[in-house]
């Protein structure tokens, strides 16, 4: 089949978000998640399965359903 | 191998100021609650001069507030004066005349026994360089024997290996007192004419040795008068302070033994008053308030009086400094030096009973005074 | 250490002693504004979860464009796996190596945790972080930081946000004295003299939130808090005058010695 320019159909996926049920609508990109949460892709860093993404390896991440991700950006702090 | 000086222990740079140090540098490393390393200089400089009678009271405080009013008593004991080495300054060099003996395992044995008898805890057990008749088994087995005997027992003898520490810490032994007799480069070698002891290097990294291998403690000093005093102290104290910051788990113990002009032998080229000698033992106590400061009986009945406690935290008594001698006449009639206090261990404790000091002879027990926690 | 003539972290020089918190702020544009008046190049930020109903205020770029070096904390974590994982995540969002390893489980007194600490800082070392940790201030606990690698290590002045100034001072002579790394006081600071203090007494730098935060004036309060270290470091290199010594009346001890004896 095909390689990495064949685009993946969306579709629907329950996983947890920040502690939070979430019901992902999309290809489960790391990508689609972000634009799905209106989230900054350079202002947050993200952690799925207790593992963190780094930006350069979001590409290869795709999303399972249950996955806990947790998605975190900076705010004040000491 | 390097002969220069690390720069972490090199004091030239404080030299000018140990010289040139005003009364004003003084008087604000006294009021100086942590005195550093310029402090100390000044403390050393002449200009302090004026200001013994304060650099005393406060090493004495100082001295009272970490150490008691208590005086630490050790003996040493020369295991042999087998010795290859070419001091120029000591009484064992190879080319002095006298026999040469060792201790056998039965007299020393017999020493353990008199040296306890009189009350010493403590020993220290002492060698020439490394030698065929006195080597590192040789000493390691009088540790092992001596730790059966006494609550510490440190080691004075040759540079050895961090492995050799290590086996030495094992047998039992707490410290290791190891003199670099001057840290001038140039001076060390006109000094030691031959034998191991030409190596300046492996000296000077000897006391870190001693430490890396896990030993509770170090003895550090330098041989006053063999070489420009100023330089050797400045350097003492950058060693003992890099020591320090490195194994901060471990103790460093200071020493201050003065050469004296030997009666138709060596004659020191740099003279050491006794004023001077107060001068930079009252410096170390109020620069580093913590650290053993040690005197020997090279020094007299008079100064050593004086001094203990004012400073001086530990003592030897009632020494000898030929091979053996405590339990029987000594087959070796010369001494490595001559003793400036004969004094009886009855008479001596009198004198720093009178002074309001109390001497002790046993201070940890070795179960807890074991090889050190590894890096 | 006595004060030494730069300040470096992690390799890098930084002209500032005052790392400023932006925590506690009652809006970004004051926590910007003070930030600008401190003079500050370091300062620490946390992380929180996003949250799209709450559009986090964007930090990142607003302080890069300040020339400032972002040091993420592991505020919130409770032990070093918390705190480890949060570091990466830090160093994800911000690109900088820096971290600061703060672990407080207590939320009453907010004290660190020094054997949590101590672990997350030595395998942050490892894995090549500019480790800060912030640390009850203990003269071994210090030593030990220095021998794990860390970059500096910040004692606490007093408790977080309380305001109770150097209550720490004898431990921090102790510490200060033996470490071969910065300095770095952190927590309880209240006052710009108390920073002034702090340098005086030898840190290397000091860290200031809340006091800033909570000024009446934020901004005037960070510009004088800038001032204060400044003043702070040029003193102790002026070299402070000596304090009359007290007297105490004894028989005179060097009697002994005799003059030109050798």
């Amino acid at each position: 089949m095909g390689g990495a320019s064949l685009k993946k159909a969306p579709f629907f996926m329950d996983i947890l978000i920040n502690g939070n049920s979430h019901t992902h609508k999309g290809t489960g990109s790391l990508d689609d998640l972000l634009k799905e949460l209106e989230a900054n892709p350079v202002a947050v860093a993200i952690m799925v399965n207790d593992r963190v993404i780094p930006k350069a390896e979001r590409v290869a991440v795709t999303l399972k359903p249950g996955d806990r991700v947790e998605v975190l950006s900076f705010m004040g702090g000491g | 191998m390097s002969e220069v000086l690390p720069a972490e222990m090199d004091p030239s740079v404080w030299l000018s100021l140990a010289h040139t140090a005003s009364e004003s540098d003084v008087r604000r490393a006294l009021s100086n609650e942590a005195p550093t390393e310029a402090d100390f200089a000044a403390l050393v400089s002449p200009a302090a001069e004026v200001f013994l009678e304060d650099m005393a009271q406060r090493a004495k405080h100082l001295t009272e507030s970490h150490f008691g009013r208590t005086i630490s008593l050790y003996v040493p004991l020369y295991l042999s004066d087998y010795c290859p080495g070419g001091c120029v300054y000591c009484g064992f060099a190879a080319d002095r005349k006298q026999p040469r003996s060792r201790l056998e395992p039965d007299q020393m044995l017999r020493e353990f026994g008199a040296l306890k008898t009189m009350g010493f805890e403590e020993v220290l057990l002492l060698t020439g360089e490394r030698s065929p008749r006195a080597d590192f088994d040789y000493l390691c087995d009088a540790v092992t024997e001596a730790a059966k005997h006494f609550s510490a027992v440190t080691v004075e003898a040759f540079p050895m290996t961090t492995d050799e520490y290590r086996g030495l810490a094992a047998a039992g032994c707490v410290g290791v007192t190891l003199y670099q007799e001057t840290y001038e480069p140039i001076q060390y070698h006109a000094l030691h004419r031959w034998g191991p002891k030409r190596n300046y290097a492996n000296r000077l990294d000897a006391p870190s040795r001693v430490l890396e291998a896990g030993m509770r403690h170090v003895g550090l000093g330098a041989l006053l008068g063999i070489s420009d005093p100023m330089f050797d102290t400045l350097a003492l104290y950058r060693h003992a302070h890099a020591l320090r910051r490195k194994f901060w788990q471990s103790g460093v113990t200071i020493s201050f033994p003065r050469v004296c002009p030997q009666e138709g032998g060596y004659q020191p080229p740099f003279s050491v008053d006794e004023r001077f000698l107060a001068r930079i033992i009252f410096a170390f106590r109020i620069c580093m308030p913590d650290v053993p400061l040690n005197l020997s009986t090279r020094e007299n009945a008079r100064f050593r009086d004086g001094i203990a406690g004012v400073g001086v935290s530990k003592m030897s008594i009632a020494s000898r400094t030929t091979v053996g001698g405590y339990s029987e006449p000594t087959c070796s009639p010369d001494g490595q030096f001559e003793i400036n206090d004969d004094r009886d261990i009855e008479t001596f404790f009198t004198a720093l009973r009178t002074k309001g000091l109390e001497p002790f002879f046993k201070n940890w027990d070795r179960v807890y005074s074991g090889v050190g926690i590894s890096k | 250490m006595n004060i030494e003539k730069k300040f470096v972290l992690g390799g890098q020089e930084f002209e500032s002693r005052l790392l400023v918190g932006t925590g506690k702020f009652s809006s970004v544009e004051v926590m910007l504004a003070a930030i600008k008046a401190s003079g500050t190049q370091l300062v620490t930020v946390a992380l929180r979860r996003f949250n799209r109903e709450r559009p986090s205020d964007d930090l990142l770029s607003p302080l890069a464009k300040l020339g400032i070096t972002l040091v993420p904390n592991t505020s919130g974590a409770r032990n070093a796996l918390e705190a480890v994982r949060a570091a990466m995540l830090g160093r994800e969002l911000s690109g900088s190596r820096f971290v600061k390893v703060e672990i407080h489980p207590n939320p009453h007194h907010l004290m660190p945790d020094p054997i949590e600490t101590y672990e997350a800082a030595k395998q942050l070392a490892k894995e090549g972080f500019i480790v800060l940790p912030y640390m009850p201030a203990d003269p071994v606990l210090a030593k030990r930081l220095e021998d794990a690698g860390c970059a500096a290590v910040m004692p606490l002045g007093s408790a977080i946000g309380s305001g109770h100034g150097l209550s720490t001072t004898e431990m921090m002579k102790l510490i200060i004295a033996d470490s071969g790394i910065p300095v770095i006081v952190d927590a309880g600071i209240r006052s710009p003299s108390e920073a002034a203090a702090a340098m005086e007494l030898g840190c290397s730098a000091v860290l200031v939130n809340s006091a800033i935060a909570a000024a009446g004036d934020p901004v005037a309060m960070a510009a004088a808090f800038a001032m204060a270290v400044k003043a702070g470091v040029s003193a102790r290199r002026a070299g402070l005058m000596a304090q009359s010594c007290y007297a105490v009346a004894t028989s005179p001890l060097t009697s002994f010695l005799i003059e030109g004896k050798t």
